[in-house]
């Protein structure tokens, strides 16, 4: 019934759609998908899960032609198929719903989903044709759109409609989309299920990828769970609860040790009273946050990534307004300041995307240690630069951190994963902040950095500062947090003590039960 | 680190290899010998003491241009807009220069100091449009160009004409003209500006806070938003800076060399300038030699047409495919770099 190891008898191959083996895709050091199965029976909906960099988009990309895989195979329909690009995996009934869509906003809806393959007539454009074809599409799969509608007067979720549209004109039998409900709005994410259903009930097959637990229990046949590029799980989404997919998704193993903690609290540094903020496409990504961090406490924030934890990190770094609500450090109003103000002000961030926001990686490790405190003495005396101090103090921090760097003037992208991590942590953590704003210190970085890291992390804490943890590793949280705040969907679920933290209870507050709910149920 | 540096240059040393080749092949297939007009260049642009000044002559605005640019580049800033800066500013000097009878050296220095302020006014438009709405300041500082020298025509023709001569501005006084170096050539101090110009910039990049913070708003612009650096506000004073220089490159070639603002006074300098900073890879010092390199095939080509039945339209060829080179030569280091998500420039 779900696939497993025993070899396959033709008639089951027939079956299946899509069916992957031993799929792996190395991009440098980086194994995004190591040795993945995948199948998928014809008439199903099958939700890929995973969290953000788990490898789901990239297998997709490589099933659909987009890219080569370094090792395995793939059969279409039953069919050994090499899918040299896109045109192959069309031809073979394959269609994906990108999560960026490309149409051309000056052009009618019609007209895009008939672009490339014009219905003609005379050898002109027949547009009625176009629009009555995509008239009946779209009243047959709930696809609601005007064709003679331009594209660029209309919202992401009709949008999304047309790309769905473009795909089903080519002829698609298995369609793949691409996170499609994360530009969506409750309601218009219902009817893409509706539309979804409406196709496996007319025998076609969808493969749906997601990190929403909700609804991939409520769309999806079979799941399959990816972590860190690797297949966890293929299941029947009956089999299975919310708080089981969660532990598949983030793991469980327990490789930290618990670090001893005294409690200790001292007085308030952050205080953040029903925060409120919007990502990048303007959708509520935080709702009502408040909490508070003590001097000598971690506070550990939880949750499945994407749920908000990215755009609390900005907003209280000054990188991203808050659009409702205040957050205070150390008593000042943060949004009436600049983030140089804000580090000033007693702020030291470990940002979440350290290659990007964490560090220049063309620079050296002395440029790069500089950041941030370029306006200050001794590094700078009347704005006039003093690179034999800066040089000196980045020797130094090298051999405190342990980086592994033949020297200051080596270049960041020289270092492995690692210890760039420790050129962020070592800047940061030196600027006697009374504040750590720590995102995800130990992403991609390996296990002796790891205790390295988190030996750092208590040392800063007996030092008295007040440090809020953000990670998606609960062992991580446990192994460090006084306190752990479970996020889900931009809202604060409920807390637990980071002490003999009970990941049950974690777990199913990061699939979205609010902690009330769990007080009531016995254990 | 050192080889680092070797492999950044090993870059554009090839990319002006290929073009040059290139060249070759099209002097070939007019049927003329590269090796004669190679040699006829470097005889024009470094033959005798007069060619080597009448070179520095041309390097002249092309690298104060040059170092306009590479101050916007620095700041990831693509000033595409020198050559408007520079006709403005080549006005204004002209303007100072014939309409205000002033002290000797006051005169000369009040006359760049307007240049400068028209360069920089010019690109406050573009630049405030950056920073206000993030429009593309290649295409709103291309688009300046046109409106800029346009606007100089009509006032040297309608509002500022010398009575009965070319479309030129009456002469300006003496007072305000920047001294000539050599009795035997018009080479003159301005010279001395673009060097001052190239050394300076490249000081303040590596040894002021300020220079600091704009290094990483061009090469990683996130990096420093998260460090505190105002993103938007270091664009905006690099561009402001950047059509500062582009203004006193006009107006360095009005007081030094044409004595009058003429229409159409210097041609292509600006865009000369821009190259040869992007050749130099944005680095103020390599930009004196790129400049140099330029000047040398512009002085040289004088004697191309008297000597060879090259034309000297040979040398635009060869500047544009050099402009092919290295751009496309950015583009690859460009796309490998964009893995890591961040792109210095923007094309």
């Amino acid at each position: 019934m779900v696939s497993n190891a025993g070899s396959p008898t033709l008639h089951m191959k027939a079956e299946m759609a899509v069916a992957l083996t031993g799929i792996t895709k190395r991009f440098g050091a980086f194994v995004a998908n190591d040795g993945i199965d995948l199948a998928v029976r014809r008439g199903e909906i099958h939700a890929i899960i995973g969290e953000n960099g788990a490898g789901k988009t990239t297998l997709m990309n490589i099933l659909f032609g987009l890219l080569q895989p370094d090792e395995g195979s793939i059969r279409l329909n039953g069919e050994e198929t090499v899918v040299t690009g896109p045109a192959v995996a069309i031809k073979a009934g394959l269609g994906m719903v990108h999560q960026h869509f490309k149409l051309v906003p000056s052009l009618s809806v019609a007209d895009n989903v008939f672009l490339g393959m014009e219905i003609r007539r005379h050898g002109l454009i027949d547009h009625a044709a176009q629009i009555a074809r995509t008239r009946e599409l779209s009243k047959r799969f709930g696809l609601q759109v005007d064709p003679t509608e331009r594209v660029g007067l209309l919202s992401v979720g009709i949008e999304q409609r047309i790309e769905i549209l473009k795909v089903l004109v080519r002829g698609a039998r298995t369609i793949i989309l691409d996170e499609p409900t994360a530009v969506l709005t409750p309601q218009e994410s219902r009817e893409l299920f509706q539309t979804l259903r409406s196709f496996v009930a007319e025998g076609m097959t969808v493969i749906f990828i997601s990190h929403h637990l909700e609804e991939v229990m409520e769309v999806s046949d079979t799941v399959t769970v990816l972590r860190n590029g690797k297949k966890v799980a293929t299941r029947p989404t009956a089999e299975l609860s919310k708080d089981e997919l969660v532990r598949m998704m983030v793991g469980r193993e327990v490789s930290f040790d618990r670090r001893p903690r005294a409690p200790s609290r001292g007085e308030v540094v952050l205080q953040v009273e029903e925060l409120w903020a919007r990502d990048d496409r303007r959708l509520p990504a935080l709702r009502n946050v408040s909490f508070t961090v003590r001097s000598g406490e971690v506070v550990g924030i939880a949750g499945v990534a994407g749920n908000g934890q990215t755009e609390l990190a900005e907003v209280l770094s000054g990188l991203r307004p808050a659009s409702h609500g205040i957050a205070r450090l150390k008593g000042r109003n943060l949004a009436a300041l600049s983030p140089r103000e804000i580090r000033r002000a007693g702020l030291a961030h470990v940002p979440g995307d350290r290659m990007v926001r964490g560090v220049d990686r063309n620079a050296s490790i002395a440029a790069n240690m500089l950041m941030g405190r370029q306006h200050r003495a001794p590094w700078s005396s009347c704005g006039v630069l003093n690179w034999t101090v800066i040089s000196q103090n980045a020797s130094r921090l090298i051999k405190d951190f342990d980086i592994r760097a033949q020297g200051p003037g080596d270049a960041v992208k020289r270092l492995s994963g690692g210890n760039i991590q420790k050129v962020v942590l070592a800047r940061e953590f030196t600027n006697d902040a009374d504040f750590l704003l720590i995102d995800q210190p130990t992403r991609g970085v390996d296990i002796g950095a790891q205790e390295a890291i988190h030996d750092e992390i208590m040392r800063q804490r007996a030092a008295g500062r007040a440090i809020l943890l953000i990670s998606v590793q609960l062992d991580e949280l446990a192994a460090l947090a006084d306190r752990i705040l479970v996020m889900f969907n931009g809202r604060i679920m409920g807390e637990v003590a980071g002490d003999g933290a009970d990941e049950d209870r974690i777990g199913m507050m990061m699939a979205g039960v609010a902690a009330p709910e769990l007080a009531a149920e016995p254990a | 680190m050192i080889r680092d540096r070797l492999r950044d240059v090993s870059g554009q040393i090839i990319a002006v290899a290929v073009a040059l080749l290139l060249g070759a092949i099209i002097i070939l297939l007019v049927g003329e010998s590269p090796v004669r007009v190679l040699m006829t260049l470097l005889r024009g642009a470094f033959g005798d003491q007069e060619k080597i000044a009448g070179t520095l002559l041309q390097t002249t605005p092309i690298l104060i241009c040059g170092i306009a640019a590479c101050i916007g580049l620095r700041g990831g800033m693509f000033n595409v807009g020198i050559e408007g800066q520079l006709f403005l500013g080549g006005f204004a000097a002209a303007w100072v220069g014939f309409a205000f009878p002033l002290p000797p050296g006051i005169h000369m220095l009040a006359a760049l100091a307007l240049a400068v302020a028209a360069g920089a006014a010019w690109v406050a438009i573009p630049a405030y449009f950056r920073a206000r709405y993030n429009t593309n300041e290649v295409v709103s500082t291309i688009l300046s160009n046109y409106v800029a020298v346009l606007l100089t025509s009509y006032f040297t023709i309608f509002l500022f004409k010398r009575p009965g001569g070319w479309s030129e501005t009456p002469p300006i006084l003496a007072t305000a003209y920047l001294p000539e170096i050599f009795a035997f050539s018009r080479l003159n101090w301005g010279l001395a500006i673009g060097l001052v110009l190239a050394l300076g910039a490249a000081l303040i990049f590596r040894y002021t806070s300020w220079g600091y913070g704009v290094t990483m708003v061009g090469s990683a612009p996130k990096f420093a938003e998260y460090g505190g650096v105002n993103v938007k506000r270091q664009g905006f004073v690099v561009l402001l800076l950047s059509g500062a220089v582009g203004g006193l490159a006009g107006g360095v070639e009005t007081l030094g060399v044409h004595h009058r603002f003429m229409e159409g006074f210097a041609p292509g300098f600006g865009f000369d300038g821009l190259i040869a900073a992007l050749l130099a890879n944005g680095s103020p010092v390599a930009t004196i030699f790129t400049a140099l390199f330029f000047g040398a095939l512009r002085s040289g080509s004088l004697l191309l047409e008297v000597d060879t039945s090259a034309s000297r339209e040979i040398i635009t060829v060869i500047q544009a495919l050099i402009i092919l080179s290295v751009s496309a030569q950015v583009l690859v280091r460009r796309r490998g770099d964009s893995q890591a998500g961040e792109r210095r420039w923007k094309f």
